[in-house]
């Protein structure tokens, strides 16, 4: 499998910062020369996601998946976004494979602390998402996504038949995405 | 139903690009459902809206909202949902062609034949082809006669809240036993396999035709007769337990 040169990646990675269409040519140019890296499809569904084109996102975070099953970042970032799109058990599903990570993993404390929320339970919501973002050092985007849906179990603790107030969307986050790693 | 905890997270467009992404390239025949579900009240408002606006000739909201849905129908199968444009949008222009081509082929006397007896047509000879076989015709008249009161109940169960918020329930009615029965009733809506439950809901709660009904289901209108025999059938039976 022939993999995109680190020196590209970066280049792809600067271009990002600058226009959404350019970036997408882009990544789409690249995963025609690289059909197999699946840091690419990584990166063109982020970029979908953050341009508001969620089933060509959704293909493209799946197809990075299905390339390297243990590309952890891209798994989580598509069981996310599942679960944001409102398919539950489908985010459990490809979180699975998260639960052969190390306890201290924050990917896997990350997801066991959102199948909770799935499950109501806010309180081990709360732990499991902070114990995450305590493990976490490399992702930081991340951590400030799960300390908004933590503030928002933090208002629903307590309160018998909570109404949740609609969350602000937490998109995908390119965040650390390094060159060359794939978990 | 408490969704409290993925509440926080869900992205409406995001759920809404699932819906239709598990319709088109996963083929889930009940994303279809819930996409008309959520579109019923924008077709809803435009057949009321052209309802206002024509001179009084004897249709019916009930034959207006028909052709709406038809039109929703006809959007929803032809929708393309990665091209960027907005559903409603798309929508719109398709609700509105089929509600103006619907009531201009419905002439006087289709009209005086207007939507509730259709409907009551439809659910009559649905009870009625389950009920042949149930023996001599005194029979076969019990059984159609008290399928078509779990109907009539079925229509007065408030499954779906009306738009205009009122509460239409007849106020003498309104006793502890007959609330009791219509909580009941709900309830086992619920029970019913899922097809059986969509029928009921759609056909009973939106006033939607056993044909429209099919073309959800993406099955027969005559499956859907079946199906809404037995569904009564299965309510009665509970409900009488």
């Amino acid at each position: 499998m022939t993999q995109c040169p680190d020196d590209e990646m970066q280049q792809l990675l600067g271009a990002m910062q600058v226009q959404t269409d350019d970036a997408i040519v882009l990544t789409e140019k690249m995963i025609d020369a690289y059909p197999e890296d699946a840091r690419l499809h990584f990166l063109r569904g982020s970029i979908l996601a953050g341009a508001g084109r969620p089933i060509e996102a959704h293909a493209s975070l799946s197809r990075a998946v299905a390339l390297a099953p243990d590309f952890a970042l891209a798994r989580f970032q598509l069981g996310f976004f599942e679960l944001t799109s409102g398919e539950a058990q489908r985010a459990l599903a490809t979180w699975e494979p998260l639960g052969a990570l190390p306890d201290t993993a924050y990917l896997r404390r990350f997801a066991e602390g959102l199948a909770h929320l799935i499950r109501n339970e806010f309180v081990e919501t709360v732990l499991a998402l902070r114990s995450g973002i305590d493990a976490n050092e490399e992702n930081l985007p991340l951590n400030n996504d799960m300390q908004l849906i933590i503030d928002e179990c933090e208002g629903l603790i307590g309160r018998p038949s909570a109404e949740a107030d609609e969350a602000s969307a937490t998109s995908l986050l390119l965040g650390q995405f390094g060159p060359g790693r794939t978990h | 139903m408490t969704r409290v905890g993925l509440d926080i997270v869900l992205v409406p467009p995001r759920v809404e690009a699932s819906l239709w992404r598990r319709l088109r390239f996963e083929r889930e025949i009940r994303c279809r459902e819930q996409l008309f579900s959520r579109y019923r009240n924008l077709a809803r408002g435009l057949a009321v809206r052209q309802l206002r606006r024509r001179p009084d000739n004897g249709i019916e909201l009930g034959d207006m909202e028909q052709f709406a849905y038809e039109g929703l129908l006809h959007a929803i199968d032809r929708y393309d949902p990665v091209r960027g444009v907005p559903f409603g949008a798309f929508a719109r222009r398709r609700i509105l062609g089929c509600i103006i081509d619907g009531a201009a082929r419905l002439n006087e006397l289709d009209a005086q034949y207007g939507y509730r007896r259709k409907m009551a047509s439809e659910r009559l000879a649905s009870v009625a082809d389950a009920a042949t076989g149930a023996g001599d015709t005194l029979a076969v008249l019990t059984e159609m006669v008290s399928s078509m009161a779990i109907g009539v109940m079925l229509d007065d169960t408030g499954m779906i809240e009306r738009e205009d918020g009122a509460d239409h329930r007849p106020s003498a009615y309104e006793s502890l036993a007959w609330r009791q029965l219509h909580g009941k009733l709900r309830s086992e809506i619920e029970r019913l396999p899922e097809r059986e439950a969509m029928i009921i809901r759609q056909h009973y709660g939106n006033g939607v035709s056993f044909r429209q009904v099919a073309q959800l289901l993406g099955v027969t209108p005559g499956r859907v007769s079946q199906l809404h025999a037995k569904a009564l059938r299965t309510l009665r039976r509970r409900i009488g337990e």
